[in-house]
């Protein structure tokens, strides 16, 4: 779960530092992409799956 | 004869002549006239209605609303400019006030309407339950919204010029990242006393605001229906309408970082959400996915192999009813957003009006057709959410947009909350009631991007958005900028407001356990958690476990 929300947040940061470390706009959005993917990443890849290990319909 | 022929020939001879002339050069303009001063004496001259004409009555109005109805200041002066000009200017606002006010209004009845559609869609046993979940969450809501959340979202928002351009609000915590300053939450407005909140413009702001948060909370009762126990919702509501909702409300509406990517970074007019596809439904539906992740399905949704099972709602025609009400708020909750309907360009709210039911008819249409195409039936609580999935996504740029892409957003996000809702069920294996993840999450992302791609470059709302001069224009319109602005909002909504609900609902959780008990859960509970059942004439079937496959 910690794993899960530590990425999900990761892609925040990601988002956040392209407005820093980027001044083309294309660049930035490639950056801000990356990041969502990431969050998603760490939604639909970690997080969850880490929930449904202990679900109550495999009970 | 001759003499027909004649004339006919001089008629002939005469329309070419004409036909073929050249327009004479205009005459030289005459110098317009040198404006006139208007003087105090000017105006003591407009005639009032007489005495004996105002006491036979004024069926037809011409006599009220005229000279004698202005607010003089000095009565041994008597009527000046400067009392002409201050009924001007109270006018404006006071138009302004009325129509935010109305629509404000309008949005309070929108909880109806969300009350109506979850209970609907969740079956008879639990009706009591989730009808006071709808009820409650407005009144805990608000009184989070009162003491802390109105000063975290607007406590530094400055001056809002719609309503008066009240200056009290202007206290907001900053930090400096990137040589950039960074607006993280307001500080100005505690209990709408605090620093001079105690005025009549925030009072307005307040009011409008307080709906709309309360728009955001009533999102998650939908996804944790029929196991949420009542102490947990309680305490997670006001946890949302005190901390979750403002901090992003106050980066995207209170001056805060968002909102400054134009000013700071050149980035389009920086994070726009007219009125709130990011900041109402992606906050709620997010928040809402975060619940359903940690509440986790309810008893039979499941088989042991994963398999979802459709859990049907017991009333599909409270559903049908709530959907017109939130369409019909939908009404303030868009146009509304102006602030004002006087100065400003706010005349726009017509289009942002019918943008915004353009959009709710076409996501119904797709909805309908997708459901009806891919399951052989045009499934009716589809059809409703499909409508909603329109208004969610038409939100945010609904102040933006013409009417074509109005309706291509509108259609774009019926299929999509279909899509969604799919994927949430079967791949996700969450369990969602109401569809709230998909209509209001999956849609109000949708939506937020759509303001960087589809935003026209026509509306001027006083020249400028966020402080940038210029009309908020799109990816397809020429301005790629705007469209990386919309995306870090979303990867905020994704990334940090998901993660910061999903904390404060653990916290909530190991003090007041959200999950309610399987025997009450099983039972349905109006009965274990409300004591009474919402319709005790009737004979209730107990069981949790359904036959019908999802989808089948």
């Amino acid at each position: 779960m910690v794993l899960g929300l530590s990425i999900i947040l990761a892609g925040f940061v990601i988002s956040v530092l392209s407005l820093g470390f980027a001044t083309d706009v294309w660049a930035r959005l490639a950056i801000v992409l990356a990041g969502i993917a990431v969050s998603l990443f760490g939604i639909i890849g970690i997080l969850n799956p880490a929930y449904l290990k202990d679900a109550i319909w495999k009970k | 004869m001759k003499t027909r022929k004649l004339i006919v020939w001089f008629c002939f001879a005469a329309l070419i002549t004409l036909s073929g002339q050249t327009p004479a050069p205009p005459a030289a303009a005459a110098p317009p006239p040198a404006p006139v001063p208007i003087t105090d004496a000017d105006v003591k001259n407009v005639e009032a209605p007489k005495a004996e004409a105002r006491a036979k009555g004024d069926p037809d109005g011409a006599l009220t609303g005229t000279v004698s109805d202005i607010a003089v200041a000095d009565s041994k002066k008597g009527l000046t400019i400067g009392d002409l000009v201050s009924q001007v200017g109270q006018n404006k606002i006071a138009i302004n006030f009325v129509w935010t006010l109305v629509a404000g209004f309008l949005v309070m009845f929108m909880q109806a309407g969300f009350a109506v559609v979850e209970t609907g869609l969740c079956r008879a046993k639990n009706a009591n339950h989730t009808m006071m979940m709808n009820f409650m969450v407005y009144g805990t809501g608000m009184l989070a919204y009162w003491l802390i959340g109105f000063t975290l979202q607007m406590g530094g928002v400055g001056a809002v010029g719609n309503l008066g351009g009240s200056p009290v609000l202007n206290a907001e915590f900053t930090v400096t990242l990137f040589g950039k300053t960074f607006g993280l939450f307001g500080q100005n407005g505690y209990v709408l006393m605090h620093n001079g909140a105690y005025d009549v413009a925030v009072m307005v702001i307040f009011l409008f605001q307080m709906v709309f948060m309360d728009t955001a909370l009533t999102i998650v009762t939908g996804s944790a229906a029929e196991r949420w126990k009542f102490s947990a919702f309680l305490a997670s509501s006001f946890v949302l309408g005190a901390f979750i909702y403002p901090i992003f409300a106050n980066w995207a509406w209170g001056g805060g970082w968002l909102a400054n990517l134009g000013a700071n970074f050149g980035l389009g007019k920086g994070y726009v959400d007219f009125a709130g596809s990011g900041v109402v439904h992606a906050v709620g539906g997010l928040s809402a996915m975060a619940m359903a992740i940690i509440i986790g399905p309810r008893i039979g949704k499941f088989d042991r192999t994963g398999k979802p099972f459709a859990m049907p709602g017991h009333d599909v025609t409270l559903v049908i009813t709530g959907c017109f009400i939130l369409a019909f708020g939908w009404f303030g909750f868009n146009p509304g957003s102006t602030l004002g309907a006087s100065g400003n360009g706010n005349l726009r709210i017509g289009s942002i009006a019918v943008n915004t039911m353009l959009a709710g008819m076409a996501g119904a249409f797709t909805a309908m057709f997708y459901m009806w195409i891919r399951y052989g039936k045009p499934d009716a609580s589809m059809s409703g959410n499909g409508l909603l999935a329109g208004l969610v996504a038409i939100t945010a740029p609904c102040g933006f947009v013409n009417p074509i892409s109005a309706v291509i957003i509108g259609a774009l996000a019926g299929v999509i909350v279909c899509l969604s809702v799919e994927f949430v069920e079967r791949v996700m294996k969450l369990d969602d009631p109401v569809g709230a993840i998909s209509v209001h999450g999956t849609n109000g992302l949708f939506g937020v991007i759509c303001v960087g791609l589809f935003a026209d470059g026509k509306s001027n709302y006083g020249g400028s958005w966020n402080g940038v001069p210029g009309s908020v224009t799109g990816l397809f319109y020429g301005d790629s900028g705007q469209l990386v602005a919309q995306l870090v909002g979303v990867s905020t909504l994704i990334g940090f407001v998901f993660v910061f609900s999903f904390v404060l609902y653990l916290i909530v959780d190991a003090i007041f356990k959200h999950r309610s008990k399987p025997e009450d859960e099983l039972a349905g509970l109006d009965i274990p958690e409300m004591g009474a059942l919402a319709y005790p004439e009737f004979e209730l079937k107990t069981s949790g476990l359904h036959a019908t496959p999802s989808g089948d």
